[in-house]
């Protein structure tokens, strides 16, 4: 049991990542009750648009200089996929049966998937840069460069959010969008601006994950965004949909068992076979299975506006 | 005084609506005719000096290639001309015969010229093109102009695009290209694509112009009923020159002819509805319902016999355990309500199912099951697999069970992979899969021996034809019997407003559990022929979204795309994709991409899809009746 404070330290920064991609999939959920499932793209795009930054600079520019222009590339490109996906895909189906936005975000999700295969290069995986410096050691935890980004991305963010959502103007006016979007458009919000910056905020964030992504593993891929996605979402519903602080404890609960699973479910008798990382994946649906079960509305309970 | 100028503007006098080109009716009427016949006559000439075009257009006096659809184009709007041009005849098109000859005569035009352009863009310049080309062009051209000449439809409605219909396809138009140019800057390859999507822009608003143009299908007396012996003879006749189309259409051996053939299938159903001659047939068909069933079955199984390989058959077969999987889903998406993302997972648990009691020799399970003990275990444990997905996901709110089942969907292919007795329990072979898997053989017929019928050798993919015909048959009938009855009414109220539903006394859980097991079952079926058709079974093809039908995300485009909450809806969108997908090979790398736009865009303009059932007609378009709707259900 020797490595467990290392296995606790690499479920943080998985699940600091699915945390900042759920904050996403929960925002645009509390306000217009739609599972956008073209978010693991948004992800996607904003790894892409970063390494784009990054390939243009060339190879001789520092990374301490190149990564805040990384970032701001890759958080332009989710921010400005996401918005746009909402004001041509989404927003004209705001009364539309619920399976029409679905099967559209879908539609998005494959198509951007698409777009991004389409840049020459190698299809498979292309190399992300890496931070430099490193390996640093607490006590038995060894963590790179890239740890220490995420979890201080995460925080950061978080600390955003609730400031973001509790004091200012537009915080507020999200919040009474959730609770009632009818009743918050007599008030004076305009709700479709809300809307966007719901899609916006979501996406800055992803497109965080998404760089924190390419840091850690040191590629890309055109379909990362479809089992992280997937993953991140689980992660949402685990914390409570709607939720914002759900999210992100959701993320971490969500990288810690997939973490620990693999780690030690080998040692669970008769199930020896079941502990690599190769089923770490098939735990985490596990995970999203039980919680619908035994608590649908997940850990710290959801905020979803009455429906009529 | 504003007020009634604009509802003037907007709602004129219906009658005074002029043809786009006047001249005196007896010249528009010539003009038609005369300009069909010569088109159909044009296609007897060379259009190109060089046969590397494929087809051969270089030959006087026959035709080859995209010719014939020229051909066809110019028949047709010449003989719909004449039945417009002579009032005896008008019992022959009850509808707008006018309106049927424009559309001929715009098929025609459209044939023509993209054979024209395709020549001149592939053989580089318009010298390739011989004066008989030109002679075509123009003789398409000249009947395209009588048509427009002949008086317009009662119904019809101002077809000028308004200022912001202008505008919004200039913006459309400008937009794709300018995206196209800046990927063709970074080399994406799927730059050239956004640009032909710019070239579709103005396309598809000259069609909506047409349809504005037509006015809406012509509405109908039902006719004198005729003997059934006449009815059936009427019936096979059509369906032979359906198979025929069909046939046709599967032959074609390069994309040009295909887009071409699409063009002319296309604008010739449009011209036969609007001639009313579509809304006769759908009469006698439904009024001999048993018939047309028996019947339509018969000409299904007779495609082995008309096409011209087992190559095709092999076509026939994929296509089929296509459709029959998309029409499963519909039981789940399209009656229900239910979006099922991982539904290609059924189809491998059926198909797994099955190659493991196949007996094949790489198989775990040492058993060897006659069919239709396999058939029903497939079927079984998909259904099985359905219950245990859908029972605890199903008492929540209906947008979770997308996200299991796009998860059990990726799920179920890492576990398959696993299942090699390496990384898990030795049960499915993990990544070679399951091999060699033994073909059927069925009261002594074996499957996979080519057997001599009536003269014509039937190969072993057309065995499987016609045994997938009959389960296609079976998933049919479940479908249809299920939608008309108590549960099929149930599904729909559901889907519509499950409160209500739940108020009026139907058990949600239960009926949605219910339609999720049905599915699962249905697409075990289908996959249990499956692993017998491919020899083999590997995980690689049940994916979300893949390059080669049938995953996930093809079967749902066929279905939404097709028409939900129809029989016939899945069955053609699948055709139609697959199809396409080996027709059009130079679309074979951006093929997901057109799939993942086309969803979009249905979902925005047609939201029922090709073959509209009504209801969901009803149901997608109540927000267009009542602008007010409130945004709290926005996407719930």
């Amino acid at each position: 049991m020797h490595e467990l404070p290392q296995n606790l330290a690499n479920g943080l920064f998985l699940g600091a990542m699915y945390g900042l991609i759920a904050v996403g999939y929960t925002m645009v959920y509390g306000i217009i009750q739609l599972i956008n499932f073209a978010h693991g793209e948004i992800f996607m795009t904003g790894a892409f648009g970063a390494l784009a930054v990054y390939s243009k600079l060339g190879a001789n520019v520092s990374i301490w200089l190149a990564l805040p222009l990384m970032i701001v590339g890759g958080v332009a490109t989710a921010t400005l996929v996401a918005v746009l996906a909402e004001r041509f895909a989404y927003r004209p189906l705001r009364n539309a049966p619920r399976l029409a936005p679905l099967i559209t975000a879908i539609g998005l999700s494959i198509f951007l998937q698409q777009l991004v295969w389409g840049f020459p290069g190698n299809k498979s995986a292309r190399v992300f840069p890496q931070l430099p410096g490193g390996p640093f050691h607490l006590g038995s935890v060894v963590f790179q460069s890239a740890d220490i980004f995420v979890v201080v991305a995460a925080v950061l963010s978080t600390l955003f959010l609730a400031y973001f959502v509790r004091s200012t103007r537009t915080g507020r006016a999200m919040q009474a969008t959730a609770q009632d979007p009818d009743t918050a458009k007599l008030m004076g919000i305009d709700t479709d601006k809300v809307i966007v910056i719901a899609f916006a905020i979501g996406a800055v964030f992803a497109a965080i994950a998404g760089i924190s992504s390419g840091l850690r593993y040191g590629q890309i891929e055109y379909n990362m965004g479809f089992l992280n996605g997937l993953f991140a979402f689980t992660a949402a519903v685990l914390g409570g949909i709607g939720n914002i602080y759900g999210a992100m404890l959701g993320g971490l609960v969500l990288g810690l068992a997939q973490t620990l699973s693999a780690a030690y479910i080998q040692y669970i008798p008769g199930m020896s076979q079941f502990g690599s990382q190769d089923w770490s994946g098939v735990w985490a649906f596990v995970i999203l299975i039980l919680v619908l079960m035994f608590r649908p509305q997940g850990l710290l309970g959801e905020r979803v506006a009455d429906r009529a | 005084m504003t007020d009634t100028k604009t509802l003037t503007t907007e709602q004129p006098d219906q009658a005074a609506l002029k043809p786009a080109v006047r001249m005196p009716a007896a010249v528009a009427h010539g003009l038609a005719i005369g300009g069909g016949a010569l088109t159909a006559a044009s296609a007897f000439l060379a259009w190109t000096y060089s046969s590397s075009f494929p087809g051969d257009l270089t030959i006087s006096g026959y035709p080859g290639g995209l010719q014939w659809l020229t051909l066809t184009a110019g028949l047709l709007t010449a003989l719909m001309g004449v039945i417009a041009a002579v009032p005896g005849l008008r019992v022959l098109a009850p509808g707008n015969p006018g309106n049927a000859t424009l559309l001929f005569a715009v098929g025609g035009v459209a044939v023509t010229w993209f054979t024209l352009i395709a020549i001149a863009v592939q053989l580089h310049g318009l010298v390739n093109l011989t004066s008989g080309g030109w002679v075509a062009g123009v003789a398409s051209l000249i009947a395209l102009v009588g048509t427009l000449g002949l008086p317009r439809a009662p119904g019809s409605t101002v077809c000028a695009p308004t200022r912001a219909e202008w505008l919004q396809t200039l913006y459309a138009g400008a937009g794709l290209l300018a995206v196209g140019y800046l990927l063709h800057l970074t080399g994406n390859g799927a730059a050239g694509l956004v640009m032909a999507g710019a070239g579709v822009v103005p396309i598809a608003r000259l069609c909506i112009v047409l349809k504005h143009y037509t006015g809406p299908t012509p509405t109908l007396r039902a006719a004198k009923r005729l003997p059934v012996a006449v009815d059936v003879v009427l019936m096979i006749l059509m369906l032979a020159l359906a198979l025929e189309i069909f046939a046709y259409g599967v032959d074609t051996p390069y994309g040009q002819l295909f887009v071409g053939f699409l063009a002319v299938l296309c604008f010739s159903l449009w011209a036969l509805s609007q001639s009313g001659l579509l809304r006769r047939a759908t009469e006698i068909f439904e009024r001999n319902r048993a018939w047309a069933a028996v019947l339509g079955f018969l000409t299904a199984a007779a495609f082995v016999f008309v096409q011209q390989s087992d190559a095709d058959a092999a076509l026939g077969v994929n296509v089929l355990i296509f459709a029959a999987t998309a029409l499963g889903l519909n039981v789940v998406v399209g009656l229900a309500g239910l979006l099922d993302l991982g539904y290609v997972a059924f189809l491998g648990v059926g198909a797994y199912a099955a190659a493991l009691v196949s007996g094949a020799v790489t198989s775990s399970v040492h058993a060897t099951f006659p069919f239709w003990a396999a058939a029903l275990t497939g079927a079984a444990v998909s259904g099985i697999f359905g219950v245990l997905l859908g029972a605890p996901t199903l008492r929540v709110r209906g947008d979770y069970l997308a996200i299991v089942t796009l998860g059990f969907g990726e799920i179920f292919r890492i576990v398959v992979s696993n299942l090699d007795g390496v990384s898990g329990p030795n049960v499915t072979g993990g990544p070679n899969g399951i091999v060699n898997i033994p073909d059927l053989s069925i009261l002594g017929f074996n499957l996979g021996n080519p057997h001599t019928i009536l003269g014509a050798t039937i190969g072993r993919f057309a065995n499987y034809f016609w045994l997938m015909l009959i389960i296609m048959a079976i998933i049919m009938l479940v479908f249809s019997r299920a939608a008309d009855s108590r549960i099929g009414r149930a599904w729909v109220a559901i889907r519509e407003d499950e409160t209500a539903a739940t108020a009026m006394g139907i058990n949600g859980f239960r009926f949605k559990l219910l339609a999720f097991a049905l599915g699962a079952a249905l697409a075990g079926l289908a996959g249990t022929v499956m692993a017998h058709v491919n020899f083999s079974v590997v995980p690689d093809p049940f994916v979300f979204a893949g390059p080669v039908p049938p995953n996930s995300a093809f079967l749902l485009a066929a279905v939404v795309i097709g028409g939900m909450g129809t029989v016939s809806g899945p069955i053609v969108g699948a055709t139609l994709f697959y199809l396409l997908q080996q027709k059009l090979t130079f679309l074979q790398s951006n093929e997901l991409l057109i799939f993942g736009v086309a969803l979009i865009l249905f979902m925005r303009l047609r939201p029922e899809g090709i073959i509209a059932s009504r209801r969901r007609q009803l149901e997608f378009h109540e927000a267009e009746d009542a602008p007010a709707a409130q945004l709290s259900t926005a996407g719930a």
